[in-house]
């Protein structure tokens, strides 16, 4: 029985085989392969470029993880990083005076250990210029800035509460990024083991401790969940991180989006394809019935064939798919490591588990449906009853949304929203199509409407399939260009970074004329008042907020106030107006978070004085523009005569040095925070992620045009025996070539118009709320997909007119 | 035996109370107008479908008391066709056409399906076309691939629907020719629905199938 069922195997495999090759099937296989090919060339680029923006944030955070606290770091947590074999660094952090023969500083004092840093560079050169990367006992190492501010050389002493210690040199670059221009205090490097001679370290002291942990992913999940978290200790990785780490996890869910709107629009390409094969492939089964097949031979038949479209697929798609990655990383290979990080076989395990999800239902759901057809319909057509068992295979896919992306919001607002527009869409351009076909037009406009009106199922699905491709090309290039172009603003050439802080009253004026002279590109300059929100609307902030678990971070320090005659340029309003008096203008975020609304009063506590402002807008703040931002901006009667000192930020190019050191003479008093170094690290993670999102879109957009003209293709391939029909019935080359570019321009344009619409639409709610970034319209999306789309019909068009036009045999 | 169908939410009666029996060996001719049942009739008789009321025996068994699986598993052993269309599979070549009926009866020898095969295309004058695949045969020779398909299993009834409907009058007379004479070779009972009152003639019976009655017209 064995030997008998494996004879027919073979029989089988090879009628499957050759259907594959030369039959129906091979659209099938194409769009099979293109869905492993993009899975595979994405999730290994993604996986890749996952790892390089991972090293890159960790390296700025010098460590894979990092535990804060506000007390030392427990011997519990110690023997638990050992226990789980991880590698550790320690640090304490706080701030005192330092004193040199002439003058004193307050410093921020980092106390490291000999392997700190655990990942990045810190950089440190000595008198000879000698570069060193680690900190050793009885080292002490100073930022550029504090040279000046305590009118020291190296070699020479500087006293750090009790210890007396030598400067062993500068601090070129350090790994962790802490941007914030009010409290940057200027920092030095000294040895864990010299802490204790500084005696600064008493209980009830404010020191800040940091336990840096490297190790592998799984170790420091578990870490992070066996430990109990006290007040004031908290975890930061790589996506806690400040601005920087939005940016990441923002390229990150950019990815995850790349990657499944890719595989949505091959999945509309399997499932049309698979349509045609079984429309094509009904009379055959038919047939077969007739001559006495079961329907477990059919089985077999159908399920060889799912099997070695599936081998076929995943063999062909792999191989392409590391060709498009290898090809995909040719412009990054400045930006990716020589030794790019290895991925394994996760994105083929993952490319095959997408092609399973999306295949399985898309390939057999219509092939089962294929058994129903009946014997007799070999000699008289009969309406087909099919079974409706085999739709829970539909349950797959949505199961491995829900299992992949379950928390991501992002997906989740694409997938509803690209439902429920293509109900709405669809609806209206099967509308306009009706509408326009009652219109009068010429010969070959009136049979291409009446072509798409006369089956209205057909050609909503081509419609639908078309401007579905069309519109997720465009989101893949727009919401790459949105984002690039949020964060444009941080790689632009003119961002400032070096901030002048502490400047009094009487030096105002001064200050910004000596900056002028010098002609550096400067912001404003604004007073800054220290100070807390303490009630809003006459009730206390933390009653206003009832029972949220846990205050927002701000309420817990001060902040920096300002006020203006006019908001900067650079903050976007959002609702309200900025006029009144006794007025202030809130961060959109901080208002949600302390649930602020317009018309509010809120009081605030400057130096224990109390005052109140209304609010009248509420602004949206980019704080990764490295320009002045402010929470909170009062009209400038509310804090006028209250003691400010003022602050401005201005560029200086890196040649310029000298000026930044010429500034500080002049103005000793004024601290000068200068964010070249970090700015330019910002830049680059900028640029690389820039680079990387810019491939992927590509990508994207090259495969959706490639699905495009698939589609297209086989739209054409089943109208062709309907045109030579015409062909042979005498209809001149020149009315089939009419009617047909009649057709699919028509097509073209009402999916390219669709598109744009549903595109802008869920464009729009991605930005809002998803990367909650500002929205804008893409007026020349609306002109381009449209132009795209004929674009793409006049190719699939002229490829396969010639074929077309022959008359029947 | 009848056969009604729903058509517009109403019952359309297509075969009104049908009885004969074909001998085993005759060859028997189908006949009527357009829309007069002739292939709805064959396509009971071959099991294809069920009648609405009433039996039909084929080769003993009572096929209209049987499912699908029962009906399909009879075909597949003694009953060959001829269609209209051919409908010979695109993908595979005349000789694996020819020797597909084998392969869906479960018949594991390749080798000896394969020589029948080309000893019956030899018969219908195919020699050397085994490896072509149907869009590389002219209609004439896609039917003489049916027709050696049809006769592969040594059926023991074919059934033959309008078998020279898309062919021209010279290839149809060469068709038919080499139907009659397979039929006869083999002993097969013959069962064919046509248009053609001169193919009728050949038959030993034609069945004449009017307003859902069949009438005998004796030869």
């Amino acid at each position: 029985m064995l030997g008998k069922s494996l004879k027919i195997n073979k029989m089988i495999v090879n009628w499957s085989w050759r259907e594959i090759c030369f039959g129906q099937l091979w659209p099938v296989v194409v769009a099979l392969t293109l869905i492993i090919a993009s899975v595979v060339a994405l999730s290994t680029l993604a996986l890749r470029v996952e790892k390089v923006m991972t090293d890159h944030g960790r390296s700025l955070l010098a460590a894979d993880l990092v535990f804060k606290s506000a007390n030392p770091i427990s011997t519990t947590l110690l023997e638990k990083t050992q226990q789980q074999g991880l590698i550790v660094s320690s640090q304490s952090q706080f701030q005192t005076m330092a004193f040199s023969e002439q003058k004193m500083q307050l410093v921020s004092v980092k106390s490291v250990e000999s392997n700190y840093p655990l990942r990045g560079e810190l950089n440190l050169t000595d008198q000879n210029q000698q570069l060193k990367h680690h900190v050793s006992p009885g080292e002490l190492w100073l930022s550029a800035r504090l040279f000046t501010l305590l009118d020291v050389e190296i070699g020479e002493s500087i006293a750090i509460g009790d210890a007396q210690l030598n400067i062993s040199g500068l601090i070129k670059d350090e790994p962790e990024l802490i941007y914030n221009p009010f409290n940057s205090i200027p920092n030095l490097f000294i040895h864990h083991s010299d802490l204790d001679k500084t005696g600064a370290v008493q209980v009830g002291s404010r020191v800040n401790h940091r336990l840096f942990v490297n190790g592998s992913e799984s170790a420091l999940v578990m870490l992070q969940k066996e430990t109990v978290l006290q007040a004031g200790e908290s975890w930061v990785d790589q996506n806690k991180q400040g601005s920087t780490g939005g940016l990441i996890e923002k390229a990150k869910q950019y990815l995850s989006l790349t990657i499944l709107m890719v595989i949505l629009m091959a999945a509309v390409t399997l499932i049309l394809t698979c349509l045609h094969y079984v429309r094509d492939r009904s009379e055959t089964v038919s047939m077969l019935k007739s001559m006495g097949a079961s329907r477990a031979w059919l089985r077999l038949w159908l399920s060889t064939q799912v099997f070695m479209m599936f081998v076929v697929a995943f063999v062909i798609g792999s191989f392409l798919g590391l060709i498009l990655e290898f090809l995909l990383r040719l412009p990054l290979a400045d930006i990716l490591p020589e030794q790019l990080p290895s991925v394994g076989a996760q994105p083929f395990i993952f490319a095959l588990v997408v092609a399973l999800c999306i295949g399985l239902p898309a390939l057999l759901i219509p092939l089962t449906r294929l058994l129903d057809a009946p014997a007799i319909n070999v000699i008289q057509q009969q309406k087909i009853n099919y079974t409706k068992k085999i739709w829970w295979l539909l349950l797959l896919p949505f199961s491995a949304l829900l299992l992949f992306y379950g928390a991501n919001k992002l997906v989740w607002m694409l997938l509803i929203g690209l439902l429920l527009l293509f109900v709405f869409l669809a609806t209206l351009s099967y509308g306009l199509l009706k509408i326009l076909a009652k219109l009068k037009w010429g010969p070959a406009f009136s049979l291409a409407l009446s072509r798409i009106n006369r089956s209205p199922r057909n050609s909503m699905m081509q419609l639908a399939a078309l401007s579905g491709s069309l519109m997720l090309v465009a989101l893949i290039w727009l919401i790459k260009s949105d984002l690039l172009g949020d964060w444009q603003q941080t790689i632009a050439p003119d961002v400032p970074n070096v901030f002048a802080v502490n400047i009094s009253p009487e030096q105002r004026q001064g200050y910004l004329e000596q900056v002028d002279r010098l002609a550096l590109p400067r912001s404003d300059a604004f007073a800054i008042i220290r100070g807390r929100i303490t009630e809003v609307n006459e009730q206390s902030v933390s009653e206003h907020l009832g029972s949220k678990e846990e205050l927002p971070h701000i309420l817990q320090r001060e902040i920096n106030f300002t006020w203006a005659k006019e908001l900067p340029v650079y903050n976007q309003l959002i609702e309200g107006q900025w006029t009144g008096e006794k007025t202030v203008s809130v961060e959109q975020k901080v208002a949600h978070d302390l649930d602020i609304k317009l018309g509010d009063s809120l009081t605030f506590e400057v130096n224990s004085q109390h005052f109140s402002a209304t609010v009248n807008s509420l602004r949206s703040v980019q704080w990764q523009s490295m320009k002045p931002n402010f929470i909170f901006i009062f009209s400038e009667d509310v804090i006028i005569d209250l003691p400010a000192t003022w602050m401005l930020s201005f560029r200086v190019e890196q040649a310029q040095g000298e000026l930044v050191n010429q500034l500080a003479r002049l103005y000793p008093t004024v601290s000068l925070l200068d964010f070249r170094s970090m700015g330019n690290k910002i830049q680059a993670l900028l640029r690389q992620i820039s680079w990387s999102l810019t491939g992927l879109a590509s990508l994207g957009v090259v495969s959706g045009v490639l699905l495009i003209f698939t589609l297209l293709r086989l739209s054409l391939g089943e109208r062709k025996r309907e045109i030579t029909l015409y062909r042979t019935l005498g209809a001149s080359k020149k009315r089939i070539n009419q009617t047909l570019w009649a057709e699919y321009g028509l097509l073209a344009i009402s999916a390219g118009v669709v598109a744009a619409i549903a595109a802008e639409i869920i464009l729009f709610s991605l930005m809002k709320w998803g990367f909650q970034l500002p929205t804008q319209l893409h007026p020349s999306m609306w002109l381009i997909l449209p132009l795209l789309a004929v674009l793409i019909v006049l190719l699939s068009l002229s490829s396969v007119i010639k074929q077309l036009l022959k008359p029947l045999r | 035996m009848t056969k009604s169908v729903i058509s517009n939410d109403s019952e359309l009666s297509i075969l009104k109370g049908i009885s004969f029996t074909i001998n085993a060996g005759e060859s028997v001719a189908i006949m009527g107008t357009s829309g007069a049942g002739k292939s709805t009739l064959m396509g009971l008789l071959a099991g294809l479908d069920q009648p609405t009321s009433g039996s039909i025996t084929l080769l003993n068994s009572t096929i209209s008391e049987m499912d699908d699986e029962q009906r399909a598993k009879i075909r597949s052993e003694s009953v060959g066709f001829v269609f209209q269309d051919f409908l010979l599979i695109p993908s595979l070549t005349a000789l694996q056409n020819v020797t597909l009926p084998m392969l869906l009866r479960g018949n594991e020898d390749e080798t000896s399906n394969n020589k029948k095969a080309k000893q019956l295309l030899q018969e219908v004058g195919l020699a050397g076309r085994e490896t072509h695949l149907p869009t590389q045969l002219s209609g004439g020779e896609q039917q003489r691939v049916a027709l050696a398909r049809a006769f592969i299993t040594q059926p023991k009834v074919l059934f033959a629907d309008e078998p020279t409907g898309n062919l021209d009058q010279k290839t149809a007379a060469h068709i038919i020719e080499l139907l009659f004479e397979m039929n006869k070779e083999q002993g097969t009972t013959l069962i064919l629905v046509t248009h053609d009152a001169n193919l009728a003639k050949r038959c030993q019976r034609t069945l004449i199938i009017n307003d859902g009655q069949c009438q005998e017209n004796p030869c």
